[in-house]
């Protein structure tokens, strides 16, 4: 494969963003894994004399490892900066190729993070590489994979810029507390995706509980069951950084009235989208991202954290246990944690950054963005930012198979 | 000589088998065999997982929640069946009988959408039949249909969905039995005073429009008795204009092979079906194959998915063996019945 570079402006084209895009995603990441897995062997190559990234004021530390002819990586969709000047291309990886010779094998192989563990759990089990060097997982299936101990551990040596520039909420993490399994991709919040014109304004979760004419059979839930759960406790007066059965209990009857009582047209992933921009659903439980999108085809849409709050999530990268380019991978992980790079991806996608110091770079480059609120929320919406707990496997076992009554197969 | 073509024959049967004994072996008897251990299993996928027979509950644990999702599936397949054929009848006919020059290229015109992705196709309905869409919008701002009527997220959206999506595969067999058809058996009927059916095809019709619709109206939770009434001026229209004795003697019977093979090529698949339930439907009208889809990929809870799965096959087993047995397949593929 000469170009190393997804199609992304197909499914930028569809609408069809960040998370889930079920059967096909499926079948795009088994094709991703079963190519991945016929890996080549990794001639050594020395960093080039631009392998010193450019730094602003101060100097850049340059990781040690010795880079490999190639990195497979699996991300989510719409995840990376496009190149400008071809949208086939992705500019982060292009540059990272241009300084140390690697060509990025890059595929939005994960659709979903139950149907991507779902290729990779079996080679994991048996010891054997998955095919991936990086693999971007949401926290809590992250934080079962390094239960599992199918989780590399960071030789942070080779990561100078991870360990100095990673943001300090999101240290000290139980399920990982030295940090040396995971590093933070991006995260997202999960709120109130509406279109005002139709529902009028709107600043409660309750509304997602409420019979009302204008949004009565065009509201839509989350098919993800932390985000649904999580927002459906928050609307009830719950805490879902300590989900609890009988929260869930709750959460899941409050949303089982809500699809009697004729209010909820469907529980969707991302297909949420389309049907906002059709005009089909109006009010929704959405993803931040997917409405800055979904704003510049439809700008009466908007997207609120209400008074309850919100959820907020993280997806992090991980190097599964034996992967054939650990070395490249921390390099990788490490290039994206130079402000000048992360602020580079950035400026390509709509989420909040683990980086430190890309908000003081956006002030001189693009106020714009530095002031914007889902990339950078205020301090004092921060605190109405919830993630949800980390269940234990019996506990999430239990959620999930009471909140697939919610979306009608339990 | 003579022994060495023998030996030869004994030879070539097998030879001629193997390929697809060879397929069936590894993409279907060996996945079968392990979703059938996996159905006896125990644990989770962290703790790993345990075989032992004792485990047999997992069926009846698995299927008590989801009963409603197997009747369903049996509902819409059925009715999705149903209308396929009523579909495909019609225009299998006229490409065999009626179409002369122009049967290639209605044939090629059955057979063109499908050229184009399953998911794709489904997905395009959305577009055409949204709340606002061509087709509702102008219906809704003329006040034909009220504000909040629907199509997408019901269930007849999901049979409309499997209807559409069938229909190659109940038109191409039932094309190829009535294109096989000698018109001299036809010629030869009329010869015998097999003229225009009436007023029996009036009827049949009215009977078969009523019952049909009026099932339809209650699959979908519409009132009953306006689509049965119209279903029976329809189908009696037809049956008293179209239906000859001919018909009914001849032709009919003759085709039913490839309505026996249409029937079973369009239920089989469509209770399995999950993509149509999943992007035309709602939470209200997920379908079974949705539950095990979530069972494998959401919950990783594989014993209970390879549970379902088997129930499903074992259920299919038993339907198809019903209806081949009511029908017979060996007398169908010599014409023989009725």
């Amino acid at each position: 494969m000469d170009q190393p570079l997804a199609p992304h402006t197909l499914f930028h084209d569809m609408g069809i963003s960040r998370r889930r895009f079920l059967a096909g995603g499926t079948l795009a990441g088994i094709s991703a894994f079963l190519a991945a897995c016929q890996a080549t062997t990794t001639p050594t190559l020395s960093p080039t004399a631009s392998a010193t990234p450019s730094a602003g004021a101060s100097p850049t530390p340059v990781p040690r490892a010795t880079p490999s002819a190639e990195l497979n990586w699996a991300n989510w969709c719409c995840y990376m900066d496009v190149d400008p000047n071809d949208p086939t291309r992705w500019k982060t990886l292009e540059d990272f190729q241009a300084a140390y010779g690697t060509k990025v094998n890059y595929q939005e192989a994960v659709d979903a993070n139950d149907t991507f563990f779902g290729t990779i759990k079996d080679p994991l089990n048996a010891g054997l590489d998955t095919g991936w060097d990086i693999i971007v997982l949401t926290d809590w299936m992250a934080a079962r994979l390094i239960r599992l101990g199918w989780v590399e551990e960071f030789d942070l040596a080779n990561m100078p810029n991870f360990v100095a520039n990673v943001r300090d909420p999101y240290k000290g993490l139980e399920w990982d507390p030295e940090m040396k399994r995971h590093a933070p991709w991006q995260s997202g919040i999960t709120g109130i995706g509406y279109d005002p014109s139709v529902t009028g304004p709107i600043s409660s979760l309750r509304a997602f509980l409420t019979v009302d004419p204008r949004w009565k059979g065009r509201t839509e839930y989350l098919t993800e069951m932390r985000d649904a759960v999580g927002l459906t406790m928050l609307a009830l007066g719950l805490d879902p950084t300590k989900p609890t059965r009988d929260g869930c209990d709750q959460a899941v009857a409050a949303m089982l009235k809500a699809r009697a009582d004729g209010i909820v047209r469907d529980v969707k992933g991302n297909a949420y989208t389309e049907d906002l921009k059709l005009g089909d659903a109006v009010l929704v439980m959405a993803w931040s991202g997917d409405i800055v999108q979904l704003k510049l085809e439809k700008p009466s849409l908007e997207f609120v954290i209400a008074d309850e709050g919100a959820m907020f999530w993280t997806d992090n990268c991980l190097i599964p246990k034996g992967a054939a380019h650990k070395g490249t991978a921390e390099l990788m992980i490490d290039w994206v944690y130079v402000p000048e790079h992360a602020a580079q991806i950035e400026a390509g996608i709509s989420y909040v950054t683990p980086v430190e110091g890309v908000q003081e770079i956006f002030q001189q480059t693009a106020p714009e963005l530095a002031t914007d609120p889902l990339r950078f929320p205020p301090a004092d919406q921060a605190g109405r930012l919830k993630q949800f707990g980390i269940l234990s496997e019996d506990d999430a076992a239990y959620f999930d198979e009471q909140f697939a009554k919610v979306i009608g197969v339990g | 000589m003579g022994r060495r073509t023998r030996r030869r024959r004994w030879f070539v049967p097998y030879a001629l088998l193997a390929p697809g004994v060879l397929w069936l072996l590894v993409f279907y008897a060996y996945p079968a065999a392990q979703v059938l251990v996996a159905s006896f299993w125990t644990g989770s996928v962290e703790r790993g997982f345990s075989f032992s027979l004792e485990n047999w509950s997992n069926y009846p644990d698995a299927i008590g929640p989801v009963l409603p999702h197997f009747g369903r599936s049996i509902v819409y397949a059925f009715a999705a069946t149903v209308l396929t054929f009523l579909i495909a009848y019609p225009l299998a006919y006229t490409m065999a009988v009626r179409a002369g020059r122009f049967k290639n290229l209605l044939l090629f015109l059955v057979v063109a959408p499908f050229f184009t992705s399953f998911l794709l196709r489904t997905i395009s309905w959305k577009i055409i039949l949204g709340d606002h869409s061509v087709v509702l919008g102008p219906l809704k701002d003329l006040g034909i249909v009220a504000e909040d009527f629907r199509v997408l997220a019901t269930a007849m959206a999901v049979v409309a969905g499997i209807t559409y999506n069938f229909l190659p595969f109940m038109t191409l067999p039932i094309y190829v039995s009535l294109e096989k058809i000698d018109l001299r058996l036809i010629e030869a009927a009329r010869d015998l005073y097999a003229g225009p059916w009436r007023p029996g095809g009036a009827i049949a019709g009215a009977l078969v429009g009523a019952g049909l619709f009026g099932l339809l109206a209650a699959i979908f939770g519409w009132s009953i008795l306006p689509p049965a009434v119209g279903g029976a001026l329809a189908f009696g229209f037809i049956g008293w204009r179209f239906v000859s004795q001919s018909f009914i003697r001849v032709t009919l019977p003759l085709s039913l092979p490839g309505v026996f093979a249409g029937t079973l090529l369009t239920f089989i698949p469509a209770i399995g079906d999950y993509v149509n339930a999943e992007f035309l439907g709602s939470a209200d009208t997920r379908m079974i194959g949705n539950v095990i889809q979530n069972r494998f990929l959401v919950q990783n809870d594989y014993p209970a998915a390879s549970a379902l799965s088997f129930i499903l096959m074992a259920g299919v087993l038993v339907v198809v063996a019903v209806y081949s047995r009511a029908l017979g397949t060996t007398s169908l593929s010599t014409g023989r019945t009725i």
